[in-house]
């Protein structure tokens, strides 16, 4: 068998065991090098420690937690608001991620590699870019108000609903999309009668997720002039009212947690 | 012949459904106990309640001159250290090399700071070495256990169970997931290293023939109840359809 | 009512579509009762939803056709060219760097710091139920139910403009996102080798090193790399609301409304979170390969 002793055998593998701990450290130094790189950056030479340290940190924090209840009343219509514009941009969205996913799904994109390059590459922009610069794109495009705010978050959404659409055309169990084809069935056909049925369980979980995230999103994209909870946060924001800009954050976050149990309920219905 | 591991008056099960119903029985040194009985009889329970793996709901078990039942978690510990497992799953950590694998058996001995380092002594490695030499995997201590066949996982998960030094094996279904051929050797090599260094074994088996053959005492479950005890040779047909009564019914 | 035809109802295939040999009859033939009538009045509610949220909304529906050709004018009007000038200096790509430092520090800390949360925040290995759990859950609950402008915005205005109000804002980002995503793939492991590492009286921080670790450790990897994708995309417009990096740029020219210098800085966030996604798809396949 082997010809090397027992404690040579030994001694190898200890090295060996050495040799890997010593590269685990060195791949976790390079990270805290950097780490520490950063932290140099950040939390001291872009700091002024003296300002924050010398009292103005808890005054700031107590102007916060006293709440300016005043506000409340005129908080309903733009809450509404919100989610009126997250509905629409989730609807929206989905109008936009049908042609979209047809692209991108590589089992019925029309034009071969080309047309399934551009589905993808449509996803990836859209997913790539932050909310706030296609609402700040679309504010200079279409104005100042909820439209630019709906458009944003449809854009933005098209992303993930044509991807995750796309894949589950992908997904499809093709018998029935042979069966109509072998009746001599159109494009069209296969489409509606084939995948539709198949891919609609997926859509309706994911259109739910992404109505939820959209709430979310509503909320903020009103600090570049789309309406809503974000508007009034924004104007609270340019008055330096911290009671104030505290009870809309709260407001937006009891949207949220509505939202969340709305989304609770409505998928385990679809389910 | 000294008593190692008695267990009496247990009671165990899951929720509010009661898989055990009162199981007593004594194991001595130099012991090999198989225990068979039908799928769902409760023999896994059994011996994970042992070192509790499931927690009992009453009873005892007296590991080691103390009741197991009784211990602190960080007693419990300690105790279990001194007790080897092997699955029938064989649970070796798939990512792990061999070697890494078998040194996981001393980590009841390894300090929790040496351990996120993966840091064991030279002693240990060097028992794992012989342990594996022992098993016929000296030429494997490298390979990630996932690239194993299952013999050769299971004789990792003796080799792990062994580097405890324990003073009690506790084997669930060694070979339910090996040919019957391997399962034979198997069966014989944990028979070998137990006589070796001298562990009492408590053995799941489902398979009455290997059971006759390796151990040297079977004890029947069937239905949480202890239908049968004695040695190989008294386990005759009638004692069998009574364990088995579910089954032939 | 009025007589179906029998292909309507389902029990003639519709024209054109053969159903394959011993299938159930095709469940989407279009006119059913009651279904159709709870099918179309569905449908009519979410029309007058609509109908509804637009007006409310004032959205100008006569505006919107050929919206879309007087959008691209507009925007090619006041954005084109884009004045790259305003950008390629060394200012600008100082705040670059600053975005990755804000965006790597808030990824490392935000997960250190999910990993030890994810732990406690998976039901199968949390050290106790009762009380670690819901806590840990909470945590990443809050964390992930303010959006990252939101927390830019609270901590811009209690730590004052620059970097740090952002990389933590992004921290909290980070441990919302990648803290619930790691609790997941916790839960998924196979509790076989946790029981095998328990049974030879490892406690439960050694547990979760050599039974957990080992298998979450691919998920987990594709997951980091996603969450800094994320937060990189985020970090680049942080500074919109006073917190460091790119973003300061955009605020200063949104603010002259000077569009050409906008649409240069739109530009070149769109170029540099493409190449970190291009950089991310590369490492994620090089990591697969080195860890799998
Ligand atoms: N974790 C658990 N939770 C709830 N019930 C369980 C659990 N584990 C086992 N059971 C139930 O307890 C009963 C006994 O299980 P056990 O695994 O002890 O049987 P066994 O005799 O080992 O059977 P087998 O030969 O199939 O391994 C079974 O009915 C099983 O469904
Ligand atoms: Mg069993």
């Amino acid at each position: 068998m082997n010809a090397l002793s027992i404690d040579a055998r030994v001694d190898g593998i200890a090295a060996g065991r050495r040799r890997a701990r010593a590269l685990r450290f060195m791949s976790t130094f390079l990270i805290l090098a950097v780490v520490v790189w950063s932290i140099e950056a950040i939390v001291i030479a872009d700091t002024d420690w003296n300002r924050i340290l010398t009292g103005s940190l808890l005054s700031t924090m107590q102007r916060f937690l006293d709440l300016d209840w005043s506000l409340l009343p005129d908080l309903w219509e733009p809450a509404l608001e919100t989610v009126l514009m997250a509905t629409l941009a989730t609807l929206a969205g989905l109008v936009l991620s049908i042609p979209v996913a047809w692209l991108g799904a590589s089992n019925i994109t029309p034009y071969g590699k080309t047309s399934y390059a551009i589905g993808r590459f449509l996803m990836t922009m859209s997913r790539s870019v932050h909310e706030i610069v296609w609402g700040l794109i679309f504010v200079s495009a279409v104005g100042l108000g909820a439209l630019a705010g709906i458009l944003a978050m449809a854009v933005r959404s098209v992303g993930f609903i044509s991807k995750t659409i796309a894949e589950a055309i992908e997904d499809v169990d093709p018998k029935p999309l042979e069966a109509i084809r072998a009746a001599g069935g159109t494009k069209f056909q296969i489409l509606w009668f084939a995948i539709l049925p198949q891919i609609i369980p997926v859509f309706v979980g994911n259109m739910i997720f992404e109505w939820d995230i959209n709430i979310r999103r509503s909320t903020i994209l009103g600090l570049v002039g789309a309406g809503g909870l974000g508007l009034v946060l924004f104007r609270q924001m340019a008055m330096s009212n911290n009671g104030g800009i505290a009870v809309v954050i709260l407001a937006v976050l009891s949207l949220i947690i509505f939202g969340e149990v709305i989304s609770y309920y409505a998928r385990k219905a679809v389910i | 012949m000294q008593t190692v591991l008695e267990v009496r008056n247990l009671h165990a099960g899951y929720a509010d459904r009661e898989i055990l119903k009162g199981i007593s029985f004594t194991l001595n040194a130099d012991d090999f106990f198989a225990i068979i009985g039908p799928s769902g009889a409760g023999k896994s329970t059994l011996i994970r309640c042992v070192n509790r793996l499931v927690e009992p709901k009453s009873g005892e078990v007296i590991f080691n001159g103390r009741d197991m039942l009784k211990l602190t978690p960080a007693e419990l510990r300690g105790e279990r250290r001194n007790i080897g497992m092997i699955f029938q799953e064989f649970n070796l950590i798939e990512r792990l090399s061999v070697m890494d694998n078998v040194l996981t058996g001393r980590l009841g001995y390894t300090g929790t700071f040496r351990s996120i380092f993966r840091l064991y002594t030279k002693d240990e490695i060097k028992q794992a070495l012989v342990l594996l030499d022992r098993v016929g995997l000296g030429e494997h201590i490298d390979k990630r256990a996932d690239r194993l066949s299952g013999g050769q996982r299971q004789r990792v998960g003796i080799a792990r169970a062994l580097i405890q030094n324990p003073k009690l094996l506790l084997v669930d279904e060694p070979t339910s997931s090996l040919d019957p051929k391997i399962s034979r050797e198997v069966m014989g090599l944990i028979r070998e290293m137990a006589r070796e260094f001298h562990i009492p074994v408590l053995c799941n088996i489902h398979d009455v023939d290997l059971a006759c053959d390796f151990c040297s005492h079977v004890i029947g479950l069937q239905d949480g109840v202890k239908k049968f005890e004695g040695p190989p040779a008294k386990l005759d047909k009638q004692a069998l359809q009574e364990i088995y009564a579910m089954e032939v019914l | 009512m009025p007589a179906k035809q029998l292909s309507e109802v389902g029990i003639v295939p519709s024209a054109g579509v053969m159903p394959t040999p011993g299938s159930v009859p095709p469940t989407w033939s279009r006119f059913r009762y009651p279904q159709s009538l709870y099918k179309y009045g569905a449908l009519l509610g979410a029309f007058a939803f609509i109908a509804f949220a637009l007006d409310y909304l004032k959205i100008p529906m006569d505006r919107l056709p050929g919206m879309l050709g007087r959008m691209g004018e507009m925007l090619a009007r006041r954005y084109f060219p884009p004045n790259v000038d305003h950008i390629l200096n060394a200012e600008y790509w100082h705040t670059v760097v600053e975005t990755l430092q804000m965006s790597y520090l808030a990824t490392v800390l935000g997960i250190a710091i999910s990993i030890p949360l994810a732990w406690f925040a998976s039901f199968n290995m949390t050290p106790s139920r009762r009380y670690v759990y819901p806590i840990a859950r909470l945590i990443i609950m809050a964390c992930r139910s303010v959006h990252e402008m939101i927390w830019t915005i609270l901590l811009v205005a209690i730590l004052g403009f620059g970097m740090l109000p952002g990389a933590l804002a992004l921290t909290l980002f980070c441990i919302g996102f990648s803290g619930k995503l790691f609790s997941e793939a916790i839960e998924a492991i196979k509790p076989g080798q946790v029981e095998a590492i328990r049974a030879t009286g490892a406690n439960n921080l050694q547990a979760f090193i050599f039974a957990v670790l080992p298998q979450v450790r691919v998920a987990w990897a594709g997951i980091s790399i996603y969450t800094w994708d994320v937060v990189f995309r985020a970090a680049t417009v942080v500074g919109f609301f006073g917190a460091g990096g790119m973003g300061q740029y955009l605020r200063e020219s949104v603010q002259r409304v000077a569009s050409r210098d906008v649409a240069a800085i739109l530009l070149s966030i769109v170029v540099v979170v493409i190449i970190s996604e291009l950089m991310s798809a590369w490492l994620r396949t090089r990591v697969a390969k080195a860890i799998a």
